[in-house]
């Protein structure tokens, strides 16, 4: 081979595997920092698809890769909901997989990596005991730093003395805990059907 | 004109302009209809012959599975914090009919032309289109503390503008759809109210947050565009941007 | 006349600039073939989970899944350099393609080796198992029968092609068996694509990763069935006439339409595929004999084995598809003032179709022509008579091979002193084209070599038959 192929070929493998390096630090930084411990690749097996079935607990993906939530696509006609991006490897949801923990699987609680999906960030964490998996929890997202660059709808305190001195305006109904129909003689919507008619 | 009537254990109020009266009709039969396929309070509905053993899921109807199928949805996406399951296993869709069947009855009204209505059932209110005087419907949320007292004032007020549904879920309620999840500690809020575009997101996710708490709390303010108002055990309230700046001025 | 006809410095100049180029395209796909293995492995570590690795089971099933990625990705190189792409063929030559196909194949054969022992090992160690009770749950995983059965498909391909056991094969049989290499890979795609992190769902290595299958399978179905299709459609050529020229080499004429819109050189050869009931399934490269007119084309061959005698003995009228031109035995490659031109026996065909194509002014070009016996001299008469025309000279080696580093002339040659040298004064400005069997290549090449031709003025063209 000529020098300079060889030294191409040198200089760009470098620059590339230097450039995707560089890529996966990002990446990993960006689930430290936002406080996620990052997922424990200890245990079950390489990442099968897995699908939610009502009865029972979502199959695993595995390690490393973190886990799928439930995939709404997979249990519901039509409806609505997007797949997310599941986790890597339960990106075939159709596949269906039995909830058993893949043969193998080590008796423990994972918890797996941060995932994003389109519902947002998302980290299960799965217990698996006797070869089963247990209990499948989603894990608190209180993220409030990572997700500062969204415009921010987290609710917040008010007092009620903001509250009531606006209140002059009048209405036409109310909306409250739901009253049976005994109950709703006492309500203020009682009152207000009366004084519409 | 006002219309009210009882349904799914509770009272339903319907306000609609005296040209569309007909369709009051209509509404009170869909309820009647849904009541019949998914009451868990008649023996012979289909919710509850298969809750007895005495019907399988299978062989049930294209509604009650599409409607379970949605439970199952929607499980998912509040990560079980809302879930047509009880604790015994009977399948209960008893919070998620009540809203689809007002969602249903908005898009009958629609459908006949009458644009400006407010649906209410037990709580939950659905509005359409601006009231007959040309100015958005104003809603209240009850307060918590004074629950039972219909001359009482509420907790606030204001127009339906920027959302169209509302639905308020209370703890003091322990309505059949609510299963406390995780720990039975006593919950965090005492009344959830969240409003939305759609009578079903809102019913669920307001179902979910007093299930489920503040962690739920933060997560479905991110992933829906919804806005909230909580009241916690000792009276304090949470509220949304959104809602928040309209409470704040006068509106 | 062309202006560069007129000004000799001026050709040179020309060709030493497509030199320079066909160099620099050649470094650059060289550097690209390194380069997409550096990426498969980039695939991975950008996905970020390679910081966290830390135990040995980890390590291992990261390794093993890095050998997948690289493995895969030659293994599509291979199926590209196999495509027969002009654009490649141009560069670096179709024979120099399969000379690198070939190559790789024992590598990406260990790297898929690795990648599934690595993985049984690493999973296996995880689950506190052997590698080989591994392979049980491993199966149960979707996709993965299919990617086991896909290993073993490739193993197979390549173990018919190591020389020792091809031999054992005729060739149909043995290019089946090859074929089974697309299945392989096809049966593959499922399990990358559902097992892994790495090329999970809306992630951009996924979108790379199906881009890499898209050029690859799109390259081999443009170029290996669409063109082939189309280009015989299009120029409609049958047998026309059969004609033998000596005791068994015979010549052949094809007849078809807008022959020259193929753009073939003087050189180049064609991929033939006859289509009777028994040789359609049989393709056979073939150069041509002589530069195709408008209509016209000829091939000449010598029936040796079973392949080259069933293509004579079609009927006239036969249908034949072509692939081609392909080759870079052309005056393409030209880069020195002076060009020789030496045949032995059969590998006269390429050199009297240069010869007509006639790149060269008068007293810049030799021909030398090499035959064991008179009877073997195909073709000579009309290589002296376009030599005459040209102005170049032309002279002839014939006799029994000499022995030792002369085995590329014959003994009388030897005898007499002769030395390559002596037949070709300006050596060092002089391109050599060498056409002829194997073993004399080596020789001429070694002698050509030693008299201090730089590499790239030595082309050369295998004919073993």
């Amino acid at each position: 081979m000529r020098a300079r192929a060889v030294i191409g070929s040198v200089v760009a493998s470098a620059a590339v595997l230097v450039a995707g390096w560089q890529a996966g630090a990002t990446v990993d930084a960006a689930t430290v920092a936002s406080g996620h411990a990052p997922g424990s690749r200890v245990g079950a097996e390489p990442r099968g698809t897995a699908t939610a079935s009502p009865a029972s607990p979502t199959g695993v993906a595995s390690p490393g890769a973190g886990v799928a939530l439930p995939s709404p696509g997979s249990s519901a006609p039509g409806g609505g909901g997007t797949t997310g991006r599941p986790a890597g490897g339960a990106a075939a949801a159709p596949a269906p997989v039995a909830p058993p923990a893949p043969a193998g699987a080590v008796d423990g609680v994972y918890t797996g990596d941060l995932v994003d999906t389109v519902y947002g960030t998302v980290q299960v964490r799965v217990a698996i005991s006797g070869g089963r998996i247990t209990d499948v929890v989603p894990l608190k997202l209180t993220d409030k730093g990572s997700e500062s660059a969204r415009y921010s709808r987290e609710a917040a305190p008010i007092l009620r003395s903001e509250v009531l001195s606006n209140q002059s305006a009048s209405f036409t109904s109310m909306s409250g805990a739901t009253y049976t129909s005994g109950g709703y003689l006492s309500s203020v919507q009682s009152a207000l059907d009366q004084a519409g008619f | 004109m006002r219309n009210t009537f009882t349904t799914m254990g509770t009272v339903a109020s319907l306000e609609v302009p005296r040209e569309h009266m007909a369709l009051v009709a209509d509404v009170r039969e869909l309820f009647e209809r849904s009541e019949s396929r998914f009451s868990l309070y008649r023996d012979d509905s289909e919710l509850s012959l298969i809750a007895s053993g005495r019907a399988t899921l299978a062989e049930s109807s294209a509604e009650l599975r599409d409607a379970y199928a949605s439970a199952l949805e929607w499980r998912s996406l509040t990560g079980g914090s809302f879930t047509p399951h009880r604790p015994d296993g009977v399948i209960d869709l008893n919070g998620l009919v009540k809203a689809r069947a007002i969602a249903e009855s908005g898009a009958l009204l629609q459908a006949g032309g009458c644009l400006d209505f407010t649906i209410n059932v037990g709580g939950d209110i659905l509005t359409g289109g601006m009231a007959p005087r040309a100015v958005p419907w104003r809603t209240g949320i009850t307060d918590p503390a004074h629950a039972g007292d219909r001359n009482a004032a509420p907790l606030c007020s204001f127009p339906m503008s920027v959302h169209r549904a509302i639905a308020t879920s209370g703890s003091a309620e322990r309505g059949d759809h609510i299963w406390l999840t995780r720990s039975e500690s006593a919950p965090e809020f005492v009344q959830v109210s969240v409003l939305a575009d759609d009578i079903e997101t809102a019913d669920v996710l307001a179902t979910a947050i007093i299930a489920a708490g503040y962690d739920f709390l933060s997560r479905a303010t991110a992933n829906w565009d919804i806005d909230v108002l909580t009241v916690d055990r000792a009276g304090e309230l949470l509220v949304t941007p959104g809602l928040g700046g309209m409470l704040r001025t006068a509106a | 006349m062309t202006l560069t006809d007129r000004v000799p410095g001026l050709a040179l100049e020309k060709r030493r600039a497509r030199f320079a180029r066909r160099s620099l395209a050649s470094d650059v796909l060289i550097t690209c073939l390194w380069a997409s293995g550096a990426v498969a492995v980039a695939l991975y570590l950008s996905s970020g989970s390679v910081g966290r690795t830390s135990s040995a089971a980890e390590i291992i099933t990261t390794v093993g899944a890095i050998c997948g990625l690289v493995g895969c990705n030659y293994i599509l190189v291979m199926l590209v350099l196999a495509a027969r792409i002009p654009l490649l063929d141009r560069t670096i030559g179709h024979e120099q393609a399969i000379a690198v196909h070939r190559t790789m194949g024992k590598p990406a054969l260990y790297l898929l080796l690795a990648h599934a022992a690595l993985l049984l090992t690493g999973y296996g160690m995880s689950a506190g198992v052997n590698p080989i009770a591994e392979i049980i749950p491993m199966l149960s995983i979707p996709d993965m029968p299919l990617a086991f059965i896909a290993l073993g498909l490739m193993i197979t391909v390549v173990v018919t092609s190591l020389v020792a056991v091809r031999r054992r094969f005729s060739y149909e049989a043995w290019h089946l068996i090859h074929l089974l290499s697309y299945v392989a890979v096809a049966f593959a795609i499922p399990h990358q694509l559902s097992v892994g992190g790495v090329l999970a769902d809306s992630t951009w290595q996924r979108y790379y990763w199906i881009a890499l299958y898209v050029i690859a399978f799109g390259t081999i179905a443009v170029f290996r069935f669409v063109v082939p299709v189309v280009s015989s459609v299009r120029h409609g050529i049958t047998v026309a006439a059969i004609s033998p020229v000596a005791p068994g080499v015979t010549s052949m004429f094809l007849r078809g339409r807008g022959l020259s819109a193929l753009n073939a050189v003087g050189g180049q050869f064609f991929v033939w595929r006859f289509l009777t009931r028994k040789t359609w399934w049989h393709s056979h490269p073939i150069t041509l004999s002589a530069l195709p007119t408008d209509t016209v084309a000829r091939i000449t061959v010598r029936g040796l084995g079973d392949g080259s005698s069933r293509v004579l003995n079609v009927p006239v009228g036969t249908r034949v598809m072509i692939e081609g031109p392909y080759g870079l035995f052309t005056s393409a490659t030209r880069i020195a003032p002076k060009v020789a031109f030496v045949a032995a026996g059969i590998g006269v065909t390429p050199i009297r179709a240069m010869l007509e194509q006639g790149e060269f002014g008068p007293g810049e070009a030799t021909v030398l022509l090499r035959a064991s016996q008179p009877d073997e001299a195909y073709l000579w008469d009309e290589i002296e008579q376009l030599a005459t025309r040209r102005g170049a000279a032309c002279y002839s080696l014939v006799g029994p091979r000499a022995s030792g580093a002369n085995s590329w002339m014959s003994v009388g040659d030897a005898q007499r002193g002769v030395t390559i040298e002596s037949i070709l004064p300006d050596l060092a400005n002089t391109d050599l084209y060498l056409c002829g069997p194997g073993g004399w290549l080596d020789s001429i090449s070694a002698a050509a070599r030693a008299a201090g031709v730089p590499r790239h003025q030595i082309h050369s063209e295998r004919f073993d038959w």
